[in-house]
């Protein structure tokens, strides 16, 4: 820790960045993210087991962008998403400083993003067999037991777009939900508007999720959407071949045209 | 803040091994009794099926009892075009809803709720249901780090807004204080449950909840805050979600979605939430708020300033909700001891 927080203290003196993000313990002891921008804020940082949010999501806060170079402390998941973000093209060259820690608690900075593609490449992240077995157990189910099983769960939900919030791949500065002229897809928070907006946010996040569940983890009513998340990676994975948050540049699964493609499914 | 009262009107006792059955009796009398249920982390309130699903094990429910008063969603007007002509269909709200299991403090949240659609224009809806709406206050024996009520002037004792409020006082019992008529209403339909009781000193029973701040001293400062520099670096981890407003017992905010077609729609009126950064975008494009940290000053001060000039009232109970469920760790009571210091 104290490496991490010279590390930290060195980048803020030297100019090398204007603000840190990184974590620290609020008043309740709940860890939540930190904005450091003098040396001396730096004894507050926090890392470790209890630092869960994916910090990548603040590098597309326009308050955040205001800063004119910016470091962050990412964990294997913000890794992922900055590297995602950056083949999206979300990234400006030399405007992030990124830090992470490796399991020898060795602070690494990256030197650039292909630093970042061969250490993710090292770092597998174990699939979650638990996760698995949730989705195997909802596919053993008949269709119409799942479509209850999913009128149930979405029922609940609030649309308080905390799913949309949290995750780092949800930058767009329009959402389609805020398209109101005319208005694209039902709000307000009954079943249909629900459903519009959790399949249309999955569609959207296909080959794009780097599945570290966050959404899942703030929702106020619980609602399971990692077993959305991880079914459409493996189906993309399975389908396509592709996996988001490996490499610097990529196509996309479902915006990129070929002239051989298939057509026959078109009527 | 002066401690929020309210006149008992009669005092009982209730088994709670009885519980069961008084819930089973309003049951069958087909009222509608909202309790406190659990899935997973999120506990809410949602109708009472037995009593196995039944949580009681909670410091604060995630979701607030709001609905009852004001729903996520609902219909304000509905049209249908009927042999060529168009029939107008407004909402009737008749049945009888009893909820059991919100604290102290949600009562007075749900007062405030009320009072503001009641204030000038009764709101249509709201006023059915709050005519059609019991609550059974449950009061707080235990609190967390979150809890805030007595730094508003309440307490885990407080019985303004309750119709019943219910103390565990041990020996399986609880004491209930009946508050209103339409509370001493419910216990007579259900009098073979209760027994009469003498008044007791309940404060020995309920949480000792710390002072966090002083609001006096928030609300007579509140006007040198508005410039205060602390908002830009204490709302940069706050992404815009509407969470801590959907939780949140008195936001009122909402918005009117019409879903239309040539032969029939329906007016909807759904929770908004003053995070959200088109919640003030104007049909110009301009936005009065146009940047998080103004949303989120916008929010602390309506509880602890605007309210106050507004309904001579604070608009924040303490429940401490917004902390619990915000994504990215915002704490009202950590903004507020920000702006104390300075």
């Amino acid at each position: 820790m104290q490496e991490l927080n010279n590390k930290i203290a060195e980048l803020l003196t030297n100019n090398l960045v204007s603000i840190f993000i990184s974590y620290k313990k609020g008043l309740n002891g709940k860890i939540k993210p930190a904005f450091f921008t003098k040396p001396n804020e730096v004894y507050e940082n926090y890392f470790g087991d209890e630092a869960q949010q994916n910090l990548a999501v603040y590098v597309h806060k326009p308050e955040v962008k205001k800063y004119s170079k910016v470091g962050i402390l990412a964990n294997i998941f913000a890794l992922k998403a900055l590297l995602q973000l950056y083949a999206e093209n979300q990234i400006k060259d030399n405007y992030l400083t990124i830090v992470t820690v490796n399991q020898d608690n060795k602070v690494i900075v990256f030197a650039d993003f292909n630093e970042i593609e061969s250490y993710i490449a090292q770092h597998q992240i174990e699939k979650n067999t638990n996760k698995q077995k949730e989705i195997n157990e909802l596919l053993s189910l008949s269709r119409e037991k799942r479509w209850e099983f999913w009128v149930e769960q979405l029922s609940s939900c609030i649309k308080c777009y905390a799913c949309r919030a949290i995750c780092p791949m949800c930058y767009c500065s329009k959402c389609t939900v805020e398209l109101n002229q005319p208005q694209w897809i039902s709000v307000p928070a009954h079943s249909l508007g629900n459903f519009e907006w959790h399949i249309m946010r999955m569609m959207h996040l296909a080959c794009r999720c780097i599945n570290c569940q966050e959404c899942s983890r703030v929702c106020p009513m619980n609602i399971p959407l990692h077993l959305l998340t991880t079914k459409i990676n493996s189906d993309m994975e399975e389908e396509f071949g592709q996996i988001a948050g490996m490499k610097t540049t990529l196509d996309f699964a479902l915006n990129t045209f070929k002239v051989d493609d298939y057509e026959n499914f078109i009527r | 803040m002066k401690i929020l009262s309210g006149k008992i009107m009669n005092y009982k006792t209730l088994k709670i091994d009885n519980l069961d059955l008084f819930f089973n009796e309003i049951k069958k009398s087909g009222k509608n009794l909202l309790v406190p249920k659990k899935k997973g982390k999120t506990t809410y309130f949602s109708s009472f099926i037995n009593i196995n699903d039944v949580e009681f094990n909670y410091i604060q429910t995630t979701i607030s009892p709001k609905s009852a008063l004001f729903p996520k969603v609902e219909e304000l007007i509905s049209f249908k075009k009927d042999d060529g002509t168009y029939v107008v269909t407004e909402p009737s709200i008749e049945k009888e809803t009893i909820v059991f299991g919100l604290r102290p403090c949600d009562a007075v949240g749900l007062e405030y709720l009320s009072n503001f659609f009641l204030n000038e224009k009764s709101d249509f809806t709201v006023r059915l249901r709050k005519e059609n709406t019991t609550l059974i206050t449950l009061a707080c024996k235990n609190f967390d780090e979150n809890c805030f009520c007595t730094s508003v002037g309440l307490s885990p004792a407080s019985i303004k807004g309750s119709d019943i409020c219910l103390t565990d006082i041990g020996n399986g019992l609880f004491y209930a204080e009946i508050i209103t008529d339409k509370g001493e209403k419910l216990i007579a339909e259900h009098s073979a449950l209760f027994s009469n009781a003498e008044k007791i000193n309940k404060e020995s029973y309920v949480a000792q909840v710390p002072l966090k701040f002083d609001s006096d001293n928030l609300i007579k400062n509140i006007k040198n805050y508005y410039n205060s520099e602390k908002w830009t670096i204490n709302s940069l981890p706050c992404l815009g979600c509407g969470a801590c407003a959907f939780v949140c017992p008195t936001c009122t905010c909402f918005n009117i979605e019409d879903e239309a077609n040539p032969v029939c729609g329906t007016r909807l009126r759904c929770w908004d939430s003053c995070a959200f950064g088109i919640f003030t975008l104007h049909a110009s494009g301009h936005n009065p708020r146009p940047i998080q940290s103004n949303r989120w000053r916008h929010r602390v001060l309506h509880k602890f300033g605007y309210s106050v000039t507004n309904m001579d009232t604070l608009s924040c109970v303490g429940c401490g909700r917004c902390i619990r469920v915000c994504p990215a760790g915002m704490n009202i009571i950590e903004q507020i001891l920000d702006l104390q210091e300075a």
